[in-house]
């Protein structure tokens, strides 16, 4: 059974990676952390007895319902906004702190020279957008395959599909990002 | 192109992606670990003796008590039946001793007569 140490541990090696598979998923900072916020904390209360060596499948496992639970919530949400917004009781947020939605740099990593590193920008936002463009299913098959590296049985499992569905995903999300990639002049 | 090799080399920008999470969101994922790691339950040892997960030792500890509850009313009728066999029989010597010490004769209460005498009302 995993110790807390070892739960910890797991946790912080996935949590930047969950975060920005939320991200790619839900197109929001504050959705994707609330949902990975969400799947550590389940995974803590529910299967912390549970050996070492399942808590990535598990985690994962989680993590994409809690994505699936959050798109739910969303369009609850959005029926009844477009309900009330329709009877005139929708007020719009004009007492928003822009200070709020200020982004600021993250002066932790060594910038290398400036062309470079607009180049690398430039080549790192084409993919992020590419991949949050793929079809949901598509984008779930690819991230566990070949970001979390499981392989086509766990993928299957976790996406609660066939293997043969995993396949299928993974080799049209596959091709779908080289096309975007090559259409922007990106060679990997 | 194929699949893994493609996919082989997009990982090193997926990853640095996931580096190039803002310091806030950084700081942020960190306190929600730290109150997820309060929520773990550290395992217990069931009567001092084996380690088990705390939802485990408490269903096991709970069928015990729920077993113990199931035997207590057999447990309790039986009792009951035993001390009231062992009220309810006559010490054979101790009526040997009564009739033994009573002024009447043994011999009368073979006496048909007097077991008629006995049942009539007195006058």
């Amino acid at each position: 059974m995993a110790t807390r140490k070892e739960i910890s541990d797991f946790l912080a090696s996935v949590e930047r990676r969950a975060f920005k598979q939320c991200v790619f998923s839900v197109h929001d900072e504050e959705g994707a952390h609330d949902i990975v916020q969400d799947a550590m904390m389940r995974l803590a209360e529910k299967y912390s007895g549970r050996p070492p060596a399942e808590l990535p499948l598990l985690f994962q496992r989680i993590l994409q319902n809690a994505i699936r639970d959050y798109f739910r919530r969303s369009k609850v949400r959005s029926t009844w906004t477009t309900l009330l917004s329709g009877m005139g009781l929708g007020g719009e947020d004009d007492d928003a702190d822009p200070l709020e939605t200020l982004e600021i740099e993250d002066s932790g990593s060594v910038p290398a020279g400036p062309a470079e590193r607009l180049e690398q920008s430039q080549v790192m936002e084409a993919i992020e957008d590419a991949v949050k463009a793929l079809p949901e299913r598509q984008r779930e098959a690819f991230m566990l395959r070949y970001w979390e590296e499981f392989d086509v049985s766990e993928t299957a499992k976790v996406m609660g599909c066939s293997e043969g569905s995993v396949k299928t995903h993974c080799s049209r999300a596959t091709h779908a990002l080289a096309k975007v990639l090559r259409s922007k002049g990106i060679t990997l | 192109m194929n699949e893994k090799e493609f996919a082989r080399k997009l990982r090193p920008w997926l990853e640095k992606s996931a580096e190039q999470v803002g310091q806030i969101q950084a700081t942020r994922l960190r306190s929600a670990r730290l109150r997820a790691l309060d929520a773990v339950r550290e395992p217990e040892r069931l009567l001092g003796l084996v380690p088990v997960s705390a939802g485990m030792a408490q269903t096991i500890r709970y069928s015990i008590v729920q077993r113990t509850l199931l035997w207590l009313p057999l447990v309790a009728l039986l009792t009951t039946l035993a001390f009231q066999s062992t009220l309810g029989e006559p010490d054979p010597g101790e009526i040997d001793a009564q009739l033994l010490t009573q002024e009447l004769p043994p011999d009368a209460y073979l006496d048909q007569d007097f077991r008629t005498w006995l049942a009539k009302p007195q006058g």
